[in-house]
């Protein structure tokens, strides 16, 4: 299972070489040559337009003549077109009501509901019509769905057409702060192939901080779980891809799994 | 795992419940293990004792204050010691504000049954002038951050609270309380150290110490508080039901388990001088 | 009945060497250590030790309000919540809040509020809770400060930080940074905050007596105050990541 929709530009951020190791809070200046440079992500200019400041705790970054501050922390904001990993929490005939890590509960219709590759002709209608049967779902349940809408008035909603999206029948879903998804994943998804290599897991990452995991055994799950919590930690330092290498190979030694 | 939310997903409670029939736990412990406990006693200047615990990442914080006051007609020789719980909306997203709720009220009585019938807080030493002046006692537990098994950890704070607090001695003179002008510690207010051990329950398997989601998944649990030699106080809570050889076996190793973390707790190292 | 031992107020303020009671010169604080991150289920929290205060701050949000009605259908709402422990004074304090509580609680959320972006999240509450678990003098100061530092542990974006302190008269002399019994024993008590992006006062209060001189030179020396506060909050937030940059580097070598 691939996390191909991420854009590439995020999964860079930690690890570029246009990311300072400076930490920055809220209120910081980042720099009062305003002839040069403008504010990015994360940053806002002064009433004055004198300076430009930091708006969260985060990594500066300077890009072209753009400064940015990567944020360390944060929470969730649902876009379009964003993968998340949901939890059903309330059900009726119309609809599903479900909690995907942000401010808002999502909603997904029985029409976006659909069985993968089920589909059934429908009786009476015209030659070759066909009807997707809609899959039936239980509070408790865990699936894999994409953000079609999120605005201001409106409950995010959510479809499950689409590939790798549906129910999760097994495994075990992990949170980890937001912001630092695209570490878990790195550049050209170098972290994400390594965990799984070493941890023999299967592993699917959303953008709402959660992270499906699931592995031969519970020794593998428990390591995985421990490199995640890691990345997390250390998503702000670099060389972290190889750190995480030594650190999952010691530990498989320390605790005696091949 | 998943950040808690009131309704928990079926495949962590099956993730959970698969690996316990296995005798394995997500976070690598053995079943009748306890979380890292954390203890640092004499926290809070204000108190006249206090303690925080942190098991795993539940945090308490239990501090101690006194008031003077008549004691109960029925016992006019005795102190009075008064245990309350504060879940604090700090502590989790499940916690809101208001009065005490069924589970502060609950964890506030397990513990006190655990103390007070374990003859550990020597109500008799608490009384200053029989029929006119005792010592009221108030132990409040506040909840910092709730990770699981709050009742453990409530009930070594409250003790360890007892056991480090330095209250000051009064004496009735002509009908007036006055200030001897030396205290009491925990040697003269606390005798027995009851603890209190708590197991959860998933289909068939029980376990020690059930940390957040353990506990958010658990059919139910049973609280059983010894002393060195002596069962005495037991709370059943939730839907679970427990056949007589697992109370039995239960109560078996409460015994031995509350020997061994007894002794390494060793809490009467927190005693204050006078 | 009356307690063992009662609350009593010293005559005089300032010792013979001309210090104050507890050790410090006119204008010196006392010692404050800050961390944030300390809580794990909260968004964001931070812990703050002041002199004998100690204080716990969580930030949940933006979450649903409750109850609903309180929502604003086109801005979001900050609600922070200031409870005192029963342990944390003298005399044990009863568990439900009552009208100081409240009134703080509103100063503190009034005095925050100006450095969020409440209008990015309609419909949604941003709530802090406050818990003083040891209270000594200067709580509401000392509670604005670490809460600030919670939201901004959280990522909530902030235009900058909050910070506060109180200033104040005893025995004649003008002071900074009033302990328990100064506040209580003293003549008056400024406690002020200063929100950094405008570099303008978002808390002030007074109560006491001091002349039109005396209040100038209070809100300076205020101002030099917070500017330390204000350094210890930065290092807290960022001593958790610059800790563990240290030790990955200390690792490699």
């Amino acid at each position: 299972m691939e996390n191909d929709d991420l854009e590439s530009e995020e999964l860079d951020e930690f690890e570029s070489e246009e990311t300072d190791r400076e930490i920055v809070v809220p209120g910081e200046v980042l720099t009062e040559d305003v002839e040069h440079f403008n504010p990015g992500r994360g940053t806002i200019l002064n009433k004055e337009r004198t300076k430009i400041i930091a708006l969260n705790i985060g990594l500066k970054q300077i890009k072209k003549n753009y400064i940015n501050v990567i944020p360390l922390r944060g929470f969730y904001t649902p876009r379009p077109g964003d993968k998340v990993i949901a939890l059903v929490i309330d059900k009726n005939p119309v609809k599903y009501k479900l909690d995907i890590n942000a401010k808002d509960t999502a909603i997904l219709k029985p029409k976006n509901a659909v069985r993968r590759g089920k589909i059934k002709a429908l009786r009476g209608g015209a030659p070759g019509s066909r009807r997707m049967e809609a899959e039936e779902f239980d509070i408790g349940d865990i699936l894999v769905a994409k953000i079609i809408s999120a605005d201001r008035l409106n409950m995010p909603e959510l479809t499950l057409v689409g590939k790798y999206l549906g129910k999760k029948e097994d495994g075990i879903v992990i949170s980890i702060d937001p912001p630092k998804i695209p570490r878990i994943i790195g550049r050209n998804g170098s972290m994400i192939k390594l965990l799984k290599n070493l941890t023999k897991c299967n592993i699917f990452v959303t953008q709402n901080g959660r992270i499906w995991i699931k592995g031969e055994n519970i020794e593998y799950e428990r390591l995985l779980i421990d490199a995640i919590n890691k990345i997390e930690t250390e998503a702000h330092t670099v060389g972290l891809t190889d750190r995480m290498s030594q650190y999952i190979e010691n530990e498989k030694q320390k605790r005696g799994i091949k | 795992m998943m950040n808690i939310k009131r309704v928990i997903s079926t495949i962590e409670k099956n993730y959970i419940a698969e690996n316990l029939k296995k005798g394995e736990r997500v976070d690598g412990r053995g079943l009748w293990e306890y979380r890292k406990v954390n203890i640092s006693h004499d926290v809070i200047a204000s108190a006249e004792g206090s303690a925080q615990v942190d098991l795993g990442e539940t945090k308490i914080i239990t501090g101690i204050k006194y008031d003077v006051g008549e004691p109960f007609s029925d016992l006019p020789d005795e102190g009075v010691c008064t245990i309350m719980a504060e879940l604090l909306p700090l502590a989790s997203p499940l916690f809101e504000r208001g009065p005490p709720d069924e589970q502060s009220i609950e964890l506030a009585r397990v513990v006190d049954r655990g103390i007070r019938h374990a003859d550990c807080v020597q109500t008799k030493k608490l009384c200053i002038k029989e029929n006119e002046a005792v010592y009221i006692i108030f132990v409040d537990m506040f909840v910092l951050n709730y990770a699981g098994n709050l009742i453990d950890a409530g009930g070594i704070s409250a003790l360890t609270a007892l056991i480090s607090s330095r209250i000051p001695e009064g004496e009735w003179k002509d009908g007036t309380l006055e200030w001897t002008g030396k205290y009491l510690n925990g040697k003269d207010i606390i005798k027995e150290l009851p603890l209190v051990l708590t197991y959860g329950k998933i289909g068939d398997s029980i376990f020690l110490d059930p940390n957040l989601p353990e506990e958010l998944v658990s059919d139910g649990s049973i609280s059983i508080s010894v002393t060195k030699d002596k069962i005495v106080s037991i709370q059943k809570s939730g839907s679970a039901t427990f056949s007589i050889d697992e109370i039995k076996e239960l109560t078996e190793r409460s015994m031995e388990l509350g020997k061994e973390i007894r002794e390494k707790l060793d809490l009467w190292q927190y005693v204050v001088d006078k | 009945m009356p307690l063992i031992i009662n609350d009593v107020y010293p005559e005089k303020l300032f010792r013979e060497d001309g210090k104050r009671l507890d050790g410090r010169e006119n204008n010196e604080l006392r010692p404050i250590k800050m961390e944030v991150g300390v809580l794990s289920n909260a968004d964001g929290s931070a812990y703050l030790e002041w002199g004998n205060n100690k204080i716990y701050a969580a930030v949940y949000g933006p979450r649903e309000v409750h109850p609903h009605h309180l929502a604003k259908p086109d801005r979001g709402i900050l609600r922070v919540f200031y409870r005192m422990a029963t342990f944390s004074v003298f005399e044990r304090k009863r568990p439900a809040p009552g009208r100081r509580e409240k009134e703080i609680s509103m100063i503190i959320t009034d005095c925050i509020e100006p450095v969020l972006f409440l209008e990015l999240y309609p419909g949604t509450a941003f709530e802090v809770f406050i818990e003083v678990m040891d209270a000594d003098g200067g709580t509401r100061c000392a509670s604005t400060t670490v809460a600030a530092l919670a939201l901004a542990d959280a990522g909530v974006p902030m235009r900058s930080l909050v910070s506060s302190v109180a200033v104040g008269k005893i025995d004649g002399q003008l002071i900074t940074d009033l302990s328990g019994i100064e506040d209580k024993a003293g003549e008056a008590d400024l406690p002020c905050a200063i929100t950094w992006f405008n570099d303008e006062l978002s808390l002030l209060q007074f109560d006491g007596d001091m002349s039109l001189d005396e209040l100038n030179e209070s809100l300076s020396n205020a101002r030099k105050a917070l500017e330390k506060i204000h350094q210890i909050q930065s290092d807290a937030l960022k001593r958790k990541y610059t800790s563990i940059l240290e030790e990955v580097k200390e690792g490699d070598d």
